[in-house]
């Protein structure tokens, strides 16, 4: 969808439900128009676009019932399996939501982890028998027979709630750091993303008690959290009448569930970057104390993009939870903020589809690609170390290596087509714009402000960029 | 009541050696505004290269300078101030290195690019130490005996032990050599002027590259120091040491205004102190949420610490 | 319309309440022992030109921060079209947020430009246009009629503005690809797309050659005529300042040494001291 499709060729937008169908209808229906108009102009793009998306859209099925033993038995390229697809489409839908914060609003969350744990503790609290030992029991449309411990609800519910709550903490966790730089945000951010883990793992066995008048409060051994051990099982996602479930024994078909909740998600960030709060985000990241003497409200702006950010983890979360059965803290470690932080980097920050493509790809390395070398390595000489377990040592080159020379990422951060088609201007401008932005990233930020020091008598506001 | 004196003494003594990792972190951060990162795991190297001389080879160390409780007491402090200036001026060396390689060439970059570099670098290093030393703590035998320094005074109840004796007499003298530098030396001179403003220093004749250089340089001895004392006191070493050892040394930097140096200091003192504090009464699992919280608290609230900036007072 | 076209008190000379789109009252701004500026009374009249001039450091950046919220003064009060935006009450001061005060209808450009640099021209100008805007982010992501129709109307009115200041066939480009002087008129527009009553120029020909300087000259006034703006300028080059202003305040050291017409504020002899020094009898 372009912007050409946005400004609507129909000159009459209708309001409300009809007029909102009437805008998908339109959009839905112009696409193959748009499709044969690509095909005419940019040909090989179109193309080379239409192989890779029933690629994508094939793969799962092909990877499961035909590549896998492909890859075990004749070419030595280890595809990823279903559990390993299914990751590559948790951590893209990650990677868009902190593309969301560092990207577009330039604001370094280190601390990106805790909302995937918020998000995967909220699937683990409503949907498995872990509040049963707690006297909780609520079946609501769950897939469990009625009578069973805990909570049990179905996934659509689980992902909304979790959502709001990660979004909630989104913006708790965000409030302080209002007013601090670029690096003192991140190190608080980096703060909050280990105290919440370490909460998660801590409340395993609450002892308190407390008596204020007649207000008693007797806690003994109660186990909140589910500490170390975590908490199982947990209800996977399903379709009732179908009978279909998507957990980890399911083949491809969660693969598949993924790969639509991450497009749900690119469009929800599309739909984002190209608005009112989208600018906005452009506008604090570029020069803060400029954004905000044009109106800009900053703290709204900066609240929103922790907040809405912080939302996608907890959508990932919560399918990640819920697709492996099982939840414990030790898979929420500061190790993820920085992997995630990682796939952004290299797909090149700001970019929706720069954040995808490095998840996929740090996916599959991480997840594949260096296990297999180093079963290989392992056949061969077992002496020499396993590559899969030093990943962050080849990680943190890498990190080392795109600051050093290429920070912008790999693929450029800006794509302007879809907006410039709506003036109609020349290939020529939007070349000369692309080229631009590509080599300048390593510029120092704008000239010292002469609006000085002491906004408000507080911190010094940024100067302009910081990523 | 004399439990709380013996956990404040154990705090001092931790605390000592947060204070010589938390000048590197001030140190640094005064002269370029760069969060190195990669500190604590300098600190980690440090202590991981003083087990390695140490240990005997039994163990599966280098077994060089073997010392064990029996040594006889010249040999042990020749061995220890040998080991100590080995893991000084290597660690030294490794942090200048750093910052040629991983920082040096950013300092024209947006201003998050240094320290996501450090990340990374902070990765490299604590892999090494994991290649080097293993998954698992390397643990020495006690180097000096357990007596109870009090006993001849008639106090039994509270204990202070000649390793925290060993802590105070490697670290205060290099705290009280580093307050001299900076301000006696012309290259402390030079290093305050970079802080305060590197252009006009440069145009004064700094050779601006060189002093942050020495800036790395002191900071990496100075960790390297941290590191032997580390071993010789808590008679462990393991590769995630640097990140609980930063964490602290870094709060405490920040705590006592980032760039002042007897703020890093002080900071590190009242750190040591929440961290036994913590360990005793509550319990070492809720330590480090307690530290971070402290950390958070003082960026969000304070962010000018409690001694205020004092290297660097650029706005 | 000059000064003597606009209501005054027969009596007193003072310009009537209304008259007045800004009125500051006693305003001081200090920075710890540094003394910006000092008990300065001064009014915009509605629909007029005014400058604000005086030697480097005397407190007019300053003064602008604090119309515009940017720093909340030490002491005093202002208010903008009647409506208060900093108020004091014994001893604390209270000061609209910068968002806020744009909001109310005062933009402004920056001394040393402050565009949006990796946005296109027209982003930076749709950036100024969203304090006005309705959409809420959920409207953004389900793209109700409602945003669009905004989108729409949003695109139609920056393209009008950037072709006010002949920047409409560079829409696209990056702003920091922009040479100097188109940057310059994009500011402009960006500050135009804040619909604002007052606008506030800081140095706006800084930089510029003269014919350069001419047209942004007549640009202002067109600004003014065409748009019904207030107009107040920071500006150093005397020619622009004489040309166009209906009114010239004199800071000096953070204290307003002479206000009135251009002419008269030119020979007065405290502005020629503050500018050239003592014993300087020429003309700037």
């Amino acid at each position: 969808m372009t912007a050409a499709t946005d400004t609507a060729t129909t000159d009459e937008i209708g309001s409300g439900i009809g007029g909102w169908l009437g805008y998908v209808g339109h959009t839905l229906g112009s696409m193959p128009g748009q499709y044969r108009v690509g095909l005419r102009q940019h040909r090989r793009r179109t193309i080379g676009l239409t192989i890779l998306f029933v690629a994508i859209v094939l793969y799962p099925a092909v990877g499961h019932y035909v590549l896998a033993d492909f890859s075990r038995n004749v070419i030595p390229i280890p595809f990823p399996d279903d559990t390993v697809s299914t990751f590559m489409a948790i951590f893209a839908i990650m990677a868009i939501g902190l593309n969301i914060v560092a990207g577009f609003a330039g604001l370094l969350d280190l601390g990106y982890v805790a909302f995937y744990a918020i998000g995967a503790y909220t699937a683990a609290f409503l949907a498995s028998p872990h509040f049963g030992a707690l006297g909780i029991n609520l079946v609501f449309l769950g897939n469990v027979g009625p009578g069973a411990a805990g909570i049990h609800l179905p996934y659509w519910i689980i992902m909304i709630v979790a959502v709001v709550v990660v979004a909630t903490f989104g913006a708790l966790l965000g409030a302080p750091t209002l007013r601090l730089r670029g690096d003192y945000l991140a190190i608080v951010t980096l703060g909050f993303g280990e105290i919440v883990p370490l909460f998660f793992r801590n409340l395993s066995s609450v002892t308190f008690s407390l008596t204020l008048g007649p207000i008693v409060i007797n806690i003994a051994n109660a186990n909140w959290t589910g500490g170390a051990q975590g908490i199982n099982p947990i209800d996977p996602p399903f379709i009732p009448i179908l009978n279909w479930v998507f957990d980890a024994r399911s083949g491809p078909a969660a693969v598949y569930l993924g790969l639509f909740l991450l497009g749900v998600a690119i469009l929800v960030a599309r739909n984002l970057e190209r608005s009112r709060i989208g600018r906005a985000w452009g506008a604090l990241r570029e020069d803060e104390t400029a954004a905000e003497m044009m109106g800009v409200n900053t703290v709204r702006t900066k609240l929103l993009a922790f907040a809405l950010g912080a939302s996608f983890a907890g959508v990932a979360g919560s399918f990640q939870a819920s697709y492996l059965g099982a939840s414990t803290s030790d898979f929420f470690d500061f190790s993820i903020s920085i992997l995630v932080l990682i796939m952004v980097i290299l797909g090149g920050i700001g970019n929706i589809w720069g954040a995808v493509l490095g998840a996929f790809a740090l996916t599959y390395v991480d997840k594949t690609l260096l296990p297999y070398i180093g079963q290989r390595i392992g056949d061969i000489a077992p002496s020499l170390p396993n590559p899969a377990e030093y990943n962050f040592l080849i990680y943190g080159v890498i990190l080392v290596l795109m600051m050093r020379f290429r920070p912008q990422g790999f693929l450029p951060s800006r794509q302007r087509e879809a907006e410039l088609s709506v003036h109609g201007l020349q290939e020529a401008e939007q070349e000369m714009g692309i080229e631009a932005e590509v080599d300048n990233i390593s510029v120092a930020p704008p000239g010292q402000s002469e609006v000085g020091p002491g906004a408000r008598d507080v911190e010094v506001p940024g100067e302009g960029r910081d990523l | 009541m004399d439990a709380l004196i013996q956990v404040l003494i154990i705090g001092l003594a931790n605390g000592l050696i947060f204070a010589l990792v938390a000048l590197g972190y001030t140190l640094v951060y005064g002269i370029i505004e760069l969060i190195n990162f990669a500190h604590g795991d300098v600190f980690m190297l440090g202590s991981m290269l003083a087990y390695f001389l140490i240990a005997p080879t039994s163990a599966g160390a280098w077994g060089i300078f073997p010392i064990t409780a029996d040594t006889p007491l010249p040999l042990k402090i020749g061995q220890i101030l040998i080991v100590l200036a080995i893991c000084m001026v290597t660690m030294a060396t490794l942090n200048a290195t750093i910052e040629r390689v991983a920082y040096r060439p950013l300092r024209n970059a947006p201003k998050l690019a240094p320290l996501i570099s450090a990340i990374g670098m902070s990765y490299v290093l604590q892999n090494i130490g994991l290649v080097w030393g293993g998954a698992y703590q390397r643990t020495i035998d006690s180097v000096f005996p357990s007596t109870n320094l009090l006993e001849p005074l008639g106090i039994t109840t509270i204990a202070v032990t000649p390793a925290q004796v060993f802590v105070g007499a490697v670290t205060i003298p290099l705290l009280i050599a580093l307050s001299w530098f900076v301000s006696r030396t012309r290259q402390g001179k030079a290093m305050r002027a970079t802080a305060q403003d590197p252009d006009t220093a440069g145009l004064m004749g700094v050779d601006v590259n060189r002093t942050i250089a020495i800036t790395f340089l002191i900071g990496g001895g100075l960790a390297g120091a941290a590191g032997v004392a580390q071993l010789l006191y808590n008679n462990y070493t393991q590769y995630q040491l640097g990140f609980r050892f930063g964490l602290n040394s870094f709060t405490a930097a920040v705590l006592g205004g980032i760039g002042n140096l007897q703020g890093a200091v002080l900071g590190a003192l009242i750190i040591g102190e929440v961290n036994a504090l913590s360990d005793y009464y509550l319990s070492p699992n809720w330590t480090q949420a307690i530290v971070f919280g402290v950390l958070i608290g003082i960026l969000v609230f304070r962010p000018t610490g409690l001694l205020g900036q004092q290297l660097a007072d650029r706005a | 319309m000059t000064m003597t076209q606009l209501p005054q008190d027969i009596k007193t000379g003072a310009m009537h309440e209304s008259a007045l789109l800004v009125k500051s009252r006693g305003v001081t701004k200090r920075f710890g022992g540094l003394l910006a500026v000092n008990n300065v009374d001064f009014d915009i009249p509605r629909g007029s030109i005014v400058s604000l001039i005086g030697p480097n450091g005397a407190g007019k950046t300053t003064f602008f921060n604090m119309i515009t919220g940017f720093y909340t003064p030490t002491t005093g009060e202002i208010s903008f079209d009647g409506i208060p935006i900093v108020q004091q009450r014994g001893k604390r001061v209270r000061s609209l947020k910068p968002h806020e005060v744009t909001a109310l209808g005062i933009g402004r450009t920056f001394q040393n430009i402050r565009l949006f640099g990796t946005m296109s021209a027209l982003d930076n100008v749709k950036v100024g246009i969203n304090v006005h805007l309705k959409s809420h982010w959920w409207d953004s992501v389900i793209r109700t009629p409602g945003m669009l129709r905004e989108e729409r109307a949003t695109v139609q009115e920056c393209m009008k503005l950037l072709e006010l200041v002949d920047l409409d066939n560079r829409a696209e480009t990056w702003a920091r690809n922009l040479p100097y002087g188109d940057q310059r008129r994009l500011e402009i527009a960006r500050a135009l797309a804040t619909r604002p009553k007052l606008l506030l120029l800081d140095e706006p020909t800084a930089g510029m050659n003269s014919s350069e300087t001419r047209e942004m000259t007549s640009f202002i006034r067109r600004l003014r005529a065409e748009l019904g703006l207030t107009v107040l300028l920071i500006e150093h080059d005397m020619r622009v300042v004489m040309n166009i202003s209906d009114r010239v305040t004199v800071l000096d050291h953070g204290e307003v040494i002479a206000e009135g017409a251009p002419a008269d504020v030119r020979a007065d002899a405290r502005v020629i001291e503050a500018y050239l020094g003592r014993g300087a009898a020429a003309e700037h």
